[in-house]
């Protein structure tokens, strides 16, 4: 079947493609721009390691065609550094061994991107609210909740 | 201050955190093409014929392999048997003449473009199939007239172990209990599923495969193996591995068929594993009940124990299938001094996806089966669970420890080291036992049911039969590391880094750990039996004492002193009691470097040494896990409270990490002990073959989570690491289910099983009442 | 797990929706997708055509009418979640939206596409249910609006036609001195639940119940509402006592999640819950 002209901007670089109806959101980062960090660990909306924020809002980017973002602004975890410099977030990944294999990773750290955005002093039933949508088997979550916090100091929150 | 032993950050994590992480399905080679597996939907068919000539007519196509186009003779995948069974239980590299289990596969497509259109093209395959009756518990594979899935009986090895004299014993103990304890068949699942991409080289005339693997040197092995291909020409790669648990611990059918194709494809292909085919077509693990007769006396001691556990391993034998059963029987005992065992231990196989081992394989039936039994001796005499256990278990005089048992699996069993009681006080002090018993006893009286379990464990790690490691020094001044134990997620560039710098007393970051590639790395065993810190450790810690001593013996030349007068310290060579006289690591590297001629009394060029280290024996880990929980008992819901671990996995190199693994581990465990279970129909079809219904344990599953570490080192290598992987998910099943069973003890309700989801506990509430 | 292929097209009103809808016998209609992606992704689904209803105008819209609340089909869940005059008119749907899978899901998923969805487990039909709403829906023939009571006829399955699009939901706004609860029985936080009640009351100034609604999801092959607890409740009842009807008439299959026999059990036991709970909030 025909393609279809899309433009997006995606960490704010506008990429105008032709993809078919069927293209997921995560095989275009992935297979057509080579943004590999959103990650497909279900490709059904069960694990959120495909999480992006689309126009600011998380979202599945396992369950959302390309041609429903057209027009729209993503971001992936590439878009959130800036050069070598990791931001808070990813520094407190880092500094609370947040990570383990890695895989369900960029997914978390866009979701408290946003979660943080919203409410930058969450507690901690807040954080774990927050972070039902994302699956990890590496770590049993206690790192990451700790690495929530830590965010929360670094972004200048938690007083 | 020494980096071994220290918290410190991971080497690998940046680089992941930046989005430059490399997992399989991030790579792309140019002209690569992509393949999908043509799967039997069938649990038991005979294949009548392949109609594949509508997908090869798709100009997509690039080739379409099915069974009539492998090799003659090739044989099937191979088991490590542990008796001498020589029937061919083995799964053959693609289903021939029958299949037996949905999701084995029969076909490969290879399609121009990418993984959509070969989905469609796939379903162009036309396999005719004539069903079969199947069976899919171990239970119906026993009756008389059970379809059979190989050849005159579905019980295909009965391994016996036996120490004392169980059936005297227990004939005349005071008092004796039996019981069946059931555990689910569940799954490693990592978020990773498996992948695949092979690039035949023809001027090289081999090819390199990249896998999602933890054993790139056994892959590596297999393929020279199938292809016929001499070692050089076979290059094994295993990129950022997302998880593995022990899924990915060997060779499967997918990376022969994609080997195989190679060369007639001769453009890179690509296969990734999809969630639903990962549930299918990866190992499972675990499907094991005992039946089991103790003996014990008024005091609450067991005399005897007589169990016969029964394992459900699939349709297929895989390399170390026989694990599962092997050490579901051996380690039962785990900590406790029991004079008289009889173990019998069948292995039935059925029209499921086939058992390998996964983290905890064998214990955490053991452990879930001796536990729950314990509380049921200790309830039967009316004793704290916690005294009984403490009388019935080894004291720490007892090293080393040799069981009577073993096997070629896994050796014969020889407990190093250890200090149970110790580790049991620890843990029950950490939950605070006792206040938890009055709490408990004020909620009953507003009717609300707390209980409180324990689940101890000894587990079996650091498997050998070797690994590698190799330290080179640069003249730059960079160390860089070869390690056959590969990572999927543990820190193995972190760890051996540390260990690194402990020996030689350079920086942190001049260290490179390189793992995963065969060319890279002559051999190696891979990652599994929590074995990279204490046999790939142990083997890089030697590495760097010869370069150590090598340093030593050209410094002194060098300086113009005697060797014993030299030493290596921060990086630097000196010579004793005058500092100003030194020459840094780097220096005796370029002092090495080929194109001169080498130090008086020195005969290699190069500052580079390799071990490969045997570990004598296993070492024996082991830890108490308690678990609090509360009950619904209208609902039958558990809701967990508290969990805590001491955990004794000898020397720490890096305890941040330890602990990652420790609650990634009872993370697992609490899968297995609420939520986890692959579920078959009586027809073999599976039911919840994705993570809607599959439930991995989410965020809002975990109770607060408490770890401590004991240490005691053990005597069988160098820095006295046990192994650290696997614990959290032993333990913790047996420690819930008891604390479970606790909470609705004034019901009488019985608990024997696993998972413990809500209509389980529902239905035991109101099989008494 | 991709999906297969079918042609797109996003128009940008509602007659446009309907003749793309009426040009293809295999034409679907995609709202947030959070539902029928999953089904292509395993191709349990094979539309020709996905009729996109996100860029139709006037389909995305919380309108306060008074004695009743109109939310377009297109309001994303997060929307009506966060919005402050749901919030005041029907408190019920905000305590359900937060029940419905995650932050990441109802960022994208929609009222009307999980109404249109009838997911038997889903919340939002269940609220559409136990308030006594209705949809109204457009189609070739002119627009027409079906009660609740009439929408859900089985697994996945409503009175609403093929070329038809549902255009927006209505429920009652809520009245003075009313109490709400939801009560789920789920093994995972977000996760669609075994059983669940959603319960509405209202109080005169006595204390007495003069409305009630109770709805049950995950104990057929649709949400069902609970009239006889809700005439028992009306009647005086207790919850316990009211409780005990909320199996009457409903026969939940098996599935590898519960048994029938145990979801009757848990229709009971959240219904109990569910009342108790709504009592308490309307006090
Ligand atoms: C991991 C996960 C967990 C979830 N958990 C829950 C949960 O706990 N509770 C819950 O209720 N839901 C849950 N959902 C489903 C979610 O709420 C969906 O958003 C919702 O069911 C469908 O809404 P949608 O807008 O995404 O519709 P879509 O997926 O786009 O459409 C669903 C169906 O409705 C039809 N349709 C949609 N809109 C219209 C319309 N306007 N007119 C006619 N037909 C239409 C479509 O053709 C399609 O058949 C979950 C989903 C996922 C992926
Ligand atoms: S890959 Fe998208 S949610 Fe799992
Ligand atoms: S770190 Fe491996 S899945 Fe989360």
């Amino acid at each position: 079947m025909s393609d279809h002209a899309v433009t997006i901007r995606v960490n704010g670089v506008e990429r105008s493609e032709s993809v078919p109806a069927r293209l997921t959101l995560a095989d275009f980062l992935r297979e057509r721009l080579d943004l590999t960090a959103t990650h497909l660990a279900c490709e059904h909306g069960v694990c959120g390691a495909c999480t992006v924020l689309v126009d600011g809002e998380t979202a599945r980017a396992c369950l959302l065609l390309t041609v429903q973002a057209d027009g729209s602004e993503v971001t992936t975890l590439e878009g959130l550094t800036e050069g070598d410099e990791l931001g808070p977030i990813e520094q407190a990944f880092w500094a609370k061994h947040g990570m383990q294999c890695g895989f369900c990773t960029p997914g978390f750290v866009l979701t408290i991107a946003e979660m943080l955005d919203d409410n930058p002093n969450p507690t901690r039933e807040e954080i774990i609210e927050g972070l039902g949508g994302n699956l990890c088997r590496c770590t049993g979550y206690v790192k990451i909740v700790e690495a929530v916090e830590e965010a929360v100091s670094l972004r200048g929150g938690g007083g | 201050m020494s980096l071994f032993g220290a918290s410190i950050r991971r080497k690998e994590d940046p680089r992941l955190l930046q989005g430059n992480g490399r997992y399989l399905s991030d790579i792309k080679l140019h002209g690569m093409v992509h393949a999908v597996f043509v799967r039997s939907p069938h649990a038991h068919a005979l294949i009548r014929g392949i109609d594949s000539s509508a997908a090869a007519a798709d100009p997509r196509v690039v080739c379409v392999l099915t069974p009539d186009d492998l090799p003659v003779g090739l044989p099937p995948l191979p088991c490590i048997d542990a008796e001498e069974t020589t029937k061919p239980f083995n799964q053959p590299i693609l289903a021939t003449d029958k299949v037996r289990f949905v999701g084995e596969p029969v076909a490969l497509v290879v399609v121009e473009g990418d993984r959509y259109i070969a989905e469609d093209i796939a379903g162009l395959v036309d396999v005719d199939y004539e069903p079969l009756p199947a069976v899919s518990t171990a239970e119906a594979a026993v009756a008389p007239d059970a379809p059979l899935v190989h050849f005159d009986s579905n019980v295909v090895d009965v391994l016996e172990y036996s120490v004392g004299d169980a059936s005297s014993a227990l004939a005349a103990a005071p008092h004796t209990l039996s019981e069946r304890f059931i555990t689910q068949r569940y799954a490693g699942t990592p978020l990773e599923t498996r992948g695949v991409i092979v690039e035949w080289d023809e001027p090289r005339r081999g090819l390199t495969m990249w896998s999602s693997t933890q054993v790139p040197h056994s892959l590596k092995a297999t393929l020279v193996g199938y292809l016929g291909l001499p070692e050089n020409a076979v290059r094994v790669i295993a990129p950022d591995v997302g998880g593995a648990f022990g899924v990915k611990l060997q060779p499967y059918p997918e990376e022969i068929v994609l080997g195989l194709a190679a060369e007639q494809v001769g453009r890179p292909i690509k296969w990734v594993e999809d969630r639903y085919e990962h549930f299918l077509a990866s190992t499972h693990g675990r499907e094991q009940y005992h039946d089991v007769e103790v003996g014990y006396d008024d005091d609450g001691r067991i005399l005897a124990i007589h169990d016969h556990a029964v394992t459900n391993t699939g349709a297929y034998l895989q390399r170390l299938t026989l694990v599962e059963p092997f050490i579901g029987v051996s380690m039962l005992s785990g900590p406790y001094v029991i004079e008289h065992q009889q173990l019998v231990s069948t292995v039935v196989m059925t029209n499921t996806t086939p058992l390998n081992p996964f983290r905890g394989v064998g214990h955490v039936q053991a452990a879930f089966t001796m536990e729950r039994i314990v509380d049921l001796v200790a309830a039967a005499v009316g004793v704290d669970p916690g005294e009984v256990r403490k009388r019935n278990m080894f004291s720490k005089d007892v090293f080393p420890l040799h069981r009577g048992i073993g096997n070629v699996l896994a050796g014969e069993i020889i407990y190093d080291s250890g200090d149970y009681q110790e580790c049991l006080r620890r843990a029950m002090a950490a939950a605070e036992w006792d206040d938890f018993r009055r709490e408990q006893e004020s909620a009953r009286a507003e009717g609300r049911y707390k209980g409180i379990g324990i689940g101890f464990f000894v587990e079996e790690t650091g498997l050998g039969p070797y690994e590698s490691g190799r330290v080179r020094v640069e003249p730059s001044g960079q160390v860089i590391v070869f390690t056959g134990a590969c990572s999927s997620g543990q820190g193995h560039d972190t760890v051996l880094a540390q260990i690194t710098a402990d020996e030689l007393g350079v920086e942190f970051d001049d260290i490179v750990v390189v793992h995963g590639d065969t060319d890279l790395v002559a051999s190696g065993v891979g990652t599994y039996a929590s074995r990279s810190a204490p046999i790939g450790g142990t083997a890089v810690r030697h590495a760097a004492g010869s370069i150590k001593e090598q340093a030593i013996r050209i410094a002194a030349e060098m300086l113009e002193a005697s060797p014993q007068d030299i030493e290596l310290i921060g990086g630097e060579v000196r010579v004793k009691g005058s500092p100003g006289s030194s020459v840094s690591l780097a220096q005796v590297a370029g002092r090495v470097a080929p194109g001169q001629p080498l130090p008086a009394g020195v005969d290699e060029y190069t500052l580079d040494a390799t071990d490969v280290y045997h570990p004598p024996t296993n070492t024996f880990s082991y830890g108490c896990h308690v678990a609090t929980v509360e009950v619904d008992i209208d609902s039958g819901v558990v809701t967990l409270l508290r969990h805590v671990v001491v955990n004794d996995s000898g020397t720490l190199i890096n305890p941040l990490l330890v602990d990652g693994q420790v609650q990634g581990g009872v993370a697992l465990g609490i899968g297995g002990a609420l939520l986890e279970e692959i579920v078959y129909g009586d027809d073999g079809q599976p039911l919840n073959a994705n993570f809607m219904d599959y439930l991995v344990p989410a965020i809002g599953n975990m109770p607060e989570m408490v770890v401590e570490h004991m240490i005691v080192p053990t005597p069988l290598n160098a820095d006295g690491m046990k192994g650290a992987g696997e614990g959290g998910a032993v333990g913790a099943p047996a420690a819930i289910a008891n604390a479970v069973a606790d909470a609705v003890l004034p019901f009488g309700a019985k608990i024997t099983e696993t998972p413990l989801g809500p209509e389980t506990v529902y239905r035991a509430l109101q099989d008494v009442s | 797990m991709k999906p297969p292929d079918f042609d797109y097209v996003a128009p940008t009103s509602v007659d446009d929706a309907i003749k793309a809808l009426g040009s293809d016998a295999e034409a679907k209609v995609l709202a947030g997708g959070q539902s029928l992606i999953p089904l292509l992704a395993f191709r349990l689904a094979g539309p020709s055509l996905l009729v996109d209803l996100a860029r139709v105008d006037g389909l995305d819209h919380i309108t306060d009418e008074g004695d009743r609340l109109v939310i377009g089909a297109m309001t994303r869940q997060r929307r009506a979640e966060r919005d402050p005059v749901v919030a005041e008119r029907c408190p019920l749907l905000v305590e359900s939206l937060r029940h419905v899978g995650h932050p990441q899901i109802r960022s994208r998923g929609t009222i009307g596409g999980s109404v249109a969805h009838a997911d038997p487990a889903a919340e939002l039909p269940a609220v559409v249910l136990a308030l006594g709403g209705r949809v109204h829906v457009t189609g070739h023939s002119g627009d027409r609006t079906i009660e609740a009571e009439d929408l859900f006829q089985g697994f996945l399955s409503t009175s609403i036609e093929d070329g038809e699009i549902l255009t927006a939901v209505e429920v009652p706004a809520s009245g003075p001195r009313t109490g709400w609860s939801v009560v789920e029985i789920a093994r995972r936080p977000g996760d669609y639940a075994l059983c669940g009640a959603l319960c509405q009351l209202q109080l005169d100034d006595a204390g007495a119940v003069v409305d009630a609604h109770l709805a049950l999801i995950g104990v057929g092959d649709r949400p069902m509402r609970a009239h006889a607890v809700e005439a028992a409740v009306l009647g005086g009842a207790s919850p316990v006592e009211a409780a005990t009807l909320a199996p009457d008439g409903l026969s939940p299959g098996s599935d590898v999640h519960a048994s029938s026999d145990y979801r009757l059990h848990l229709a009971t036991v959240t219904s109990r819950r569910a009342l108790t709970q709504a009592l308490e909030s309307a006090a």
